[in-house]
């Protein structure tokens, strides 16, 4: 399992639009992503759950890649969270 | 051991600032929503720690309490019972979304709030008085029996004290205590005064005020200045709505100024008096001087078959304005003088064509509230009563009385050229058969008023025509709360609002199909301005340049998420599809300015519920586009997924 935090500074935050290009970009991979935000956690595949954490700018936020592709999954998701937020 | 659900609502108000802040209460499946006047006074801390609130939050301006599905109803009444609110709803939102629209239909608007919840007694009383006067005139000797006075005794009086119950539903409509509405009602049918259908017959002041030269005397307050004529405004509307209106302002202005300690006998002393003093003095005579000149107008009007047919068109704003019942004067002029009524052709004509317009909307009408106030109304209208017709469905909806207006002025026209009239006065539509002298030529009177309008509604009308879709969703959030509040009457009303949205399928898959959650035009996703949503990136779907304002649910589901900023909303419906709506491009930046969401997030929502409002003009002002996007996002899960609506 690989797991990293990553601090969000995009002003809006995770909203819609480039969640969505987050969502496509983990769907990419087999393993399961899974976001932790707060208390709150939802599968970064689910574009609407992911949503639903309404992570907002400056909130870290903790990421958790599990399967067979785990490692390019993670580094993916990674570089597009550094890239877009 | 079950709530106290007396103990958690005096709890609640207690912590809130008690019922005085509180500017509207409602609740809906879980929660307890209300809209605070001043969020200082409400204590968090404390609202939280009441026994059977689980949970507060603030969204949408509501402050929203979660109490727990079949309780939150019980507190709710309990809350509502202790802090002496009325169970008007969502006036809130109501009056956000009627500020962005232009006065007269703000006016018309007003007409149908005020009159839909009264619908059933007046549709009551109208088909009852039909029948009775009908048989009155049919069956000879009817109309000395103790039957008939029983009956027409019961049928006349939710009109004879219409201003009572206008009174108290505008009250609720515009905010204000009910029962001081009632009080101006009340007033304006005082016995003190002489009733206002009376006003016309000579006899009739004279023996009512002992006078002699029969004309209504006058109440001298100041002088000639300030006068009131002693008469009452029995079967009036407008005056009464606005001095309802007029009310609702003193009163509400008078609860900010007054000191607390002193307003509770203060305001609404002072609101009465004032009211009274401006309804008798003012408005009324207004109305009282309008009258007489729409009486002259009329009979100058009758004289010729153009002016028969302008009469007939005029006939139905007559009504509105509660005019109609002086035409008697009128009637019996006419036959004391020709021995003809010539009158009665033209009121039929405008009457009828009430009826064909509003039984073309039942019948087109898919929404099923919208269809059973209609089809009795349209009954009520052919036997000669056109109150409910007039104020239930055709003024709403707009166009229809437009349409009745036409086919009254056509009617009108034949019935001039034709030379028919009727043999004496009181009875219109059907009932007119009994009195008048030609009834082939009444019949295709009939026919051709009737008909004509139903025809042009039937082809003219949309069930969602811009005006129609406020009233009904209006209509359903006024019986909402005229019902006893239940969640039962608020599944209803949700089901009821479906009338607002127009059932427009733009998705389909095996999952189900998805309608336009908004109205405008459907373009294909790849004409949207944004290259993410243009490349299906985020899923298939389309997008929709919005003619108006209003988000309506696109179908059953459940809220998934709100975006803090208003302009987004997901939703999750059944076989697992996920929906995104999102109003605009790169509207995120506006930071929720012009965006109003009326869900929050795990709210049940029906098709055709209203989600958001948003602002098109300051999405433009902003500089973004205003499409609204709709997508399944997971619209690659679906074999059959197909875009229809393009």
């Amino acid at each position: 399992m690989r797991e990293f935090n990553f601090t969000v500074s995009d002003p809006d935050g995770i909203h819609a639009r480039p969640a969505g290009l987050l969502v496509k970009a983990a769907k990419a991979f087999e393993s399961t992503v899974t976001v932790f935000a707060g208390d709150k956690n939802a599968d970064m595949k689910k574009l609407l759950a992911l949503m639903a954490l309404a992570i907002k700018q400056g909130q870290t936020i903790t990421v958790k890649v599990e399967g067979a592709d785990e490692d390019a999954a993670a580094e993916a998701v990674e570089k597009f969270l550094k890239d877009t937020f | 051991m079950a709530l106290d659900y007396s103990k958690c609502a005096r709890e609640i108000s207690e912590v809130i600032g008690g019922g005085k802040n509180v500017v509207s209460a409602a609740h809906c499946a879980t929660r307890l929503r209300l809209v605070i006047a001043d969020n200082s006074k409400v204590d968090r801390k404390k609202l939280e720690d009441v026994e059977g609130v689980k949970g507060v939050f603030e969204s949408n301006g509501q402050l929203q309490i979660i109490i727990g599905t079949g309780t939150v109803n019980k507190v709710y009444e309990e809350f509502l019972s202790f802090n002496g609110l009325t169970a008007a709803t969502k006036d809130d939102v109501k009056a956000a979304a009627a500020q962005r629209q232009p006065v007269w239909k703000q006016m018309l608007k007003a007409l149908g709030d005020v009159f839909v919840p009264i619908l059933p007694a007046i549709v009551a009383s109208g088909l009852m008085m039909g029948i009775v006067e009908a048989l009155g005139k049919a069956v000879p000797g009817f109309a000395q029996t103790d039957w008939y006075a029983f009956l027409d005794t019961v049928s006349n009086t939710a009109f004879a004290f219409l201003p009572v119950i206008v009174a108290i539903s505008a009250a609720r409509v515009f905010g204000g205590n009910i029962f001081l509405g009632a009080v101006i009602g009340l007033l304006m049918v005082h016995t003190a005064f002489i009733n206002g259908w009376s006003v016309g017959s000579t006899e009739t002041i004279n023996s009512f005020f002992g006078v002699t030269d029969g004309v209504v005397p006058k109440w001298h307050l100041i002088g000639d200045v300030v006068t009131i004529r002693r008469a009452g405004y029995q079967g009036h509307v407008i005056p009464v709505i606005i001095a309802v209106w007029l009310m609702c302002r003193i009163e509400k202005w008078l609860h900010k100024h007054v000191p607390e300690m002193i307003d509770l006998f203060v305001t609404p002393l002072t609101t009465v008096f004032t009211t009274a003093l401006l309804a008798l003095w003012i408005i009324g005579p207004i109305f009282a001087q309008l009258e007489s000149w729409v009486l002259l107008g009329a009979e100058i009007l009758v004289k010729n078959p153009i002016g028969a047919a302008v009469m007939g068109a005029v006939y139905p704003w007559t009504v509105v304005m509660g005019l109609h019942h002086m035409y008697n004067v009128i009637e019996a002029g006419m036959l004391a003088s020709v021995g003809l009524n010539t009158w009665m052709p033209i009121a039929s004509a405008a009457n009828f064509a009430q009826f064909g317009a509003c039984l073309a909307v039942g019948i087109k009408a898919h929404n099923n509230k919208t269809r059973v106030i209609a089809v009795p109304s349209s009954m009520s209208a052919a036997l000669g009563i056109t109150e409910p017709a007039i104020f239930g469905v055709n003024m709403r909806f707009f166009k229809p009385f437009i349409c009745a207006m036409i086919a009254g002025a056509v009617g009108a026209l034949f019935g001039a050229v034709s030379r028919i009239g009727a043999t004496a006065y009181g009875v219109t539509g059907i009932p007119g058969y009994l009195t008048i002298d030609k009834p082939l030529q009444y019949t295709i009177l009939l026919l051709i008023s009737g008909g004509l309008a139903f025809l042009l509604v039937w082809f003219i009308w949309k069930e969602g025509d811009a005006g129609a879709k406020q009233e009904a969703a209006a209509g359903a959030e006024g019986d909402a709360a005229a019902a006893p509040v239940s969640e039962v009457a608020a599944d209803a009303a949700e089901q009821d609002a479906l009338g607002a949205m127009e059932l427009r399928e733009v998705m389909t898959s095996e999952a189900g199909a998805l309608y336009a959650p908004v109205r405008g035009r459907v373009i294909p996703a790849e004409q949207i301005p944004d290259e993410t949503f243009a490349g299906g990136v985020l899923g298939q779907g389309v997008g929709i340049e919005p003619e108006e304002e209003t988000v309506y649910a696109p179908c059953d589901g459940t809220i998934s998420s709100v975006a803090e900023t208003g302009h987004a909303i997901g939703i999750s419906a059944a076989g697992d599809q996920e929906l995104l709506i999102h109003v605009g491009v790169d509207t995120v930046k506006m930071g929720g300015k012009g965006f109003r969401t009326l869900v929050a997030e795990g709210d049940a929502v029906k098709r055709g519920q209203k989600l958001l409002t948003f602002d098109r003009a300051a999405i433009r002002e902003a500089g973004y586009p205003d499409v609204v996007v709709f997508l399944l996002t997971n619209s690659d899960d679906y074999k059959g997924f197909k875009v229809t609506g393009v």
